[in-house]
């Protein structure tokens, strides 16, 4: 093996160029790995991970406590199937007022009554503080344990309508959400319960069926209608993948497309190594080295640079997926789930790169195995008879400089390089159409689940919650809002639960009236309403009610009843919410008042000005706003951009491969071409253009092959329906733009090897020859 | 006799010229003149730095020290694009192994050369017809150099070098390639050159050769000017 060791290592020395190319082009594809598959695998393993450290619940559920008494509760954690049970604890629901800087202590609050964090099922992380033990001790939820540090909520005094003052003493992150905050027993009895709630742990859990079952076998029991509600882990674990979810089927295309684009660019990289190295190969053979070693040294002399680009690609992949995911994850409710991936992810990255990449160098190796000694000297000197006759004689006559037609004649003499260049060009800028493409489609889906830029939102201050009721009434406030400065639309809008005839689940209405909602952009299927008795719906809505655009439904609230028609589908949207007019809200109940209006501002206009216009109008009314331009949009854009930018710099590193080898092939009639007066202006100018015009040729193939991928990628993967305007993303400028990227790419990739050779010295290179 | 033989003036001059390669001396303190209109032959063993000499003529390479002038041109003092203008301008160069391009049909490879400064197309192609024709080799103008007997791409390659009608024609090995027969018609086409005019330098192993083709022998050995003196055959 020494001898086939040295001439590996000697081998590697001498083509550093080509090394380093390996190297770089597996450190690239690398690191875009473990980015795509640590994106999966964060997606879901932390959720896991914390839940069952907790022994999370995969049921939480409410009873009514006037049905179902305590004894009979604490009976179901025996039937079968229940793997272990925790409660009954007291629940109350409470109003609290913004009275403190803790989010986590506002507005209505689940609280449940527990003696302590631990248990069979559910066993709460303190996170801060301690458990409450005592009456007027509360301990709060906090949905987001790795947010900003607030041990100073300690001691802070929470109160509600009908509630004792209580004193937060601890901060804790339950992964079943089973509460949002947590008192004593005693404290939880004080309070007199009206629900009672039972937490469980099921031998099958994995699916929604089997909880059902599982919840179904478990109330058989108990009185009808004891089971108020049930809060499955699903929804929970859906939830914490929700954002990444939306673009998980996307991102992972990205993952795929990245994977295979570096199969194919090693393939590429390492093929060219072993055919440009023929006549070494020959010379090998000549010297005594068995087949069996020839292969040997060329697949030492790929994985030597391979395995260096994996290490120094895996750890840089995993550096950059720090923040990725960072960002990925903002503002999901991970408790105290640890964003993060498994060490599997660099590990299965590491080990498969270098195996890749050997495989790929493997077949044109055995080829050279095969190739007899004398066969493959003469594959790597000879001269070879020209081609492309018609194509060279056309362009020799051609009105353009002679270094131009002589590079635009290049491939055509080549076809075989041209190939190989082409295929780099083509996957490197189908990927990055494809990727762009994507990119604007999750940024524009990303941009549409949150407010616009100037949307001011205003609530009707209530009296119930402590708040001042406005002096105004509905009308005069959607007249006094819109005549304040700076305002372009405004909508009125109020939420109703009503029921829906032969429906079981109810629905929560948003009924509105003035100008239409921007989420009218988001219709996929249908129109937006634009009359009495019409209903827009988001998908889920409409596939657990069995409906479909075109359906007629009624509508019951109040003892009235409301014929509607659905009109038009959502994107997307939660499974209890529907879209209709104030026309159809009126049927119901005609004297129903807005308690909330979507104000949208003029550009430029300062929403905190118009907020505190709306305060000093009326007290009573509530402004609102915010000032983020859409961090999901950035991280999703920002995460494109990562994979994108990676992609283009594999696409240029395997064009800069293949000019570089047509380059070192050409060498000697490049100093021929010197010999006769072609200045190092020409040389590169010809070079340049060979490869430009390949990058022009490869856009027109890449760009319509990118388009038709995007769209058969929005059209089908994903949990998504887009809108058209979502999925009609290749702008004219924006091809443009791909188009020159391609020449760009291409013209990149060959600068550095065309300006190497046009500073070839002659003598040497004639000499060599 | 030509204008310039006539005339007599210094076409080549090296004065002093030593060429270092690393710590190998190719050339040692070389001082040659070649006028105008002169065929010299430089004849010398393998490795005694012959094809440097023509190199450093043809502006390929630059001297480690001493200057080159050629045609006027103090070679060392030009950029690597002012020497590609000098050899497109001045030399002409013939190959032992006649270095076409494969890609290209012999009378491209031919036309290429005028191509390069700028000659339009067609009339690059129609002196580069003349020229395969002068040379009995218009029958395979269309013809590719891998499909060229050695014969016929040594007289492309005599008619690539001379398209543009340089000052200097420099042959390293000529007929080195050749079989006899080949050889002779190229010697001869040599000879038919020199006496019209053209100024000729040959580097060689032949003796045939130099002796038909050359006034002039320089004999070369270690980097150094051994000896000179009159050739007097094909004269």
């Amino acid at each position: 093996m020494s001898a086939v060791w040295r001439t590996a290592r000697a081998a590697v020395a001498r083509r550093r160029v080509q090394t380093l190319l390996i190297g770089l082009v597996v450190l690239c594809c690398t690191a875009t790995a473990v980015l795509a598959l640590g994106l999966l695998d964060a997606a879901t393993t932390p959720f896991d991970r914390a839940f069952e450290h907790q022994r999370g619940a995969h049921v939480v559920a409410s009873f009514d406590a006037a049905k179902a008494n305590p004894a009979a509760l604490a009976r179901t954690a025996a039937r079968p199937g229940v793997q272990a049970a925790a409660g009954p604890f007291g629940q109350v629901v409470a109003d609290f007022p913004r009275t403190t800087d803790i989010p986590e202590a506002e507005g209505p609050l689940t609280i449940a009554g527990r003696a302590g964090p631990g248990g069979p099922v559910d066993r709460v992380s303190v996170l801060y503080g301690r458990w409450a033990r005592a009456p007027g001790e509360i301990v709060l939820n906090l949905p987001a344990a790795d947010g900003p540090r607030r041990p100073q909520a300690l001691g802070a005094r929470l109160t509600a309508p009908g509630l004792p003052p209580l004193t937060v003493v601890g901060l804790a992150s339950s992964m079943s959400r089973s509460a949002d905050a947590w008192v004593t027993p005693a404290q939880m009895a004080a309070l007199r319960p009206r629900a009672v709630q039972m937490l469980y742990r099921f031998e099958e859990a994995a699916t929604g069926p089997e909880l059902r079952a599982a919840m179904a076998a478990l109330s058989d029991g108990l009185p009808a209608g004891a089971l108020a509600s049930a809060a499955t882990h699903l929804a929970l674990r859906q939830a914490f993948a929700d954002l990444a979810a939306a673009y998980l089927p996307l991102l992972t295309v990205f993952g795929v497309l990245a994977l295979l684009v570096a199969v194919l660019i090693v393939a590429g990289v390492v093929s060219g190594a072993v055919v440009s190295g023929l006549r070494h190969i020959g010379v090998l053979k000549a010297l005594g080295f068995t087949p069996g070693q020839v292969v040997a040294v060329y697949l030492t002399m790929v994985s030597v640079p391979a395995a260096i680009g994996a290490a120094l690609g895996a750890a840089a992949g995993a550096a950059l997926a720090g923040p990725v995911l960072r960002a990925a994850f903002q503002g999901v409710d991970a408790g105290v789930a640890e964003i993060g991936f498994g060490g599997w992810v660099p590990g299965v990255c590491l080990a498969g790169m270098p195996l890749l990449v050997a495989a790929a160098a493997l077949v044109p190796a055995l080829r050279a195995r095969r190739l007899s000694a004398a066969a493959a000297i003469s594959a790597g000197s000879a001269p070879r008879p020209g081609r492309g006759l018609r194509v060279q004689r056309a362009l020799g006559g051609a009105r353009l400089p002679r270094p131009v037609s002589l590079g635009l004649g290049l491939p055509f003499a080549r076809p075989g390089r041209t190939a190989m260049t082409m295929a780099a060009i083509v996957v490197g800028l189908t990927s990055v159409t494809l990727t762009t493409g994507l990119g604007v489609t999750m940024a524009a889906f990303a941009a549409a689940d949150r407010p616009p830029a100037g949307q001011v939102g205003v609530r009707v201050g209530e009296a119930a919650f402590g708040e001042n009721a406005p002096r105004l009434d509905d009308r005069r406030i959607e007249a006094l809002l819109r005549s304040l400065p700076g305002v372009r639309q405004v909508t009125a809008k109020v939420f109703r639960q009503v029921r829906l005839a032969g429906q079981a689940r109810r629905g929560d209405i948003n009924f509105q009236r003035g100008d239409t909602s921007p989420l009218a952009a988001q219709v996929v299927q249908g129109r937006w309403f634009d009359g009495p008795g019409q209903i827009v719906a988001p998908p889920a809505f409409l596939s657990q009610r069995g409906l479909a655009v075109g359906d007629r439904i009624t509508l019951l609230l109040n003892g009235r009843r409301a014929e509607a028609r659905i009109v038009g589908r959502l994107m997307s949207g939660d499974a209890r919410f529907a879209w209709a007019s104030w026309d159809t809200l009126t049927a119901l109940d005609p004297r129903a008042s807005a308690d909330t209006y979507e104000v949208r501002l003029a550009a430029g206009v300062d929403p905190r000005r118009y907020a505190d216009a709306v305060r000093a109008a009326d007290p009573g009314l509530h402004p609102s706003f915010s000032l983020e331009t859409g961090t999901t949009a950035a991280t999703v854009v920002g995460v494109a951009g990562v994979f994108t930018a990676l992609l283009i710099a594999v696409a240029a590193l395997g064009v800069f491969n293949t000019v570089l080898l047509t380059t070192r092939e050409r060498r000697r009639e490049l100093g021929v071409l010197k010999s006769i007066g072609m200045t190092p202006r020409q040389v590169t100018v010809m070079t340049v253009t060979s490869v430009a015009a390949q990058g022009a040729a490869g856009a027109l193939i890449a760009i319509p092959a990118g388009m038709l991928a995007h769209r058969l990628i929005v059209d089908n993967v994903g949990i998504v329906e887009f809108p058209d305007a979502m999925k009609d993303v290749f702008q004219p400028s924006h091809l443009v733009a791909l188009a020159l990227a391609g020449v760009v790419i291409a013209v990149l990739g060959a600068l550095a090897p065309a300006c190497s050779a046009a500073r070839l010295t002659v003598a040497a290179v004639l000499h060599a020859e | 006799m030509s204008e310039a033989e006539k005339s007599g003036q210094v076409l080549v001059d090296l004065a002093g010229v030593r060429k270092e390669y690393g710590q190998a001396v190719a050339l040692d303190g070389v001082t040659l003149q070649i006028r105008a209109g002169e065929a010299a032959a430089v004849m010398g063993p393998s490795g005694c730095g012959k094809s440097t000499l023509l190199n450093m003529i043809a502006g390929l390479d630059r001297p480690t020290a001493g200057t080159v002038t050629v045609a006027g041109h103090d070679l060392g003092r030009l950029g690597e694009s002012a020497l590609a203008l000098f050899r497109r301008r001045h030399i002409g160069m013939i190959f032992q192994f006649f270095n076409l391009i494969d890609d290209l049909p012999a009378l491209d490879n031919v036309a290429l050369a005028a191509q390069l400064t700028g000659t339009p197309a067609r009339t690059a192609r129609a002196r580069a017809l003349d020229l395969l024709g002068e040379l009995g080799v218009a029958g395979r103008k269309d013809a590719y150099p891998a499909t060229l007997s050695g014969g016929q791409r040594q007289r492309v390659g005599v008619a690539r070098a001379l398209m543009n009608r340089p000052a200097l024609l420099l042959a390293d090995e000529p007929t080195g390639a050749l079989d006899s027969r080949s050889g002779e018609q190229v010697m001869d086409l040599l000879i038919d050159l020199n006496q019209i005019g053209q100024t000729l330098l040959i580097v060689t192993h032949d003796l045939e050769l130099a002796t038909r083709c050359a006034g002039r022998l320089i004999e070369f050995a270690d980097g150094q000017v051994v000896g000179q003196g009159a050739a007097g055959a094909g004269r």
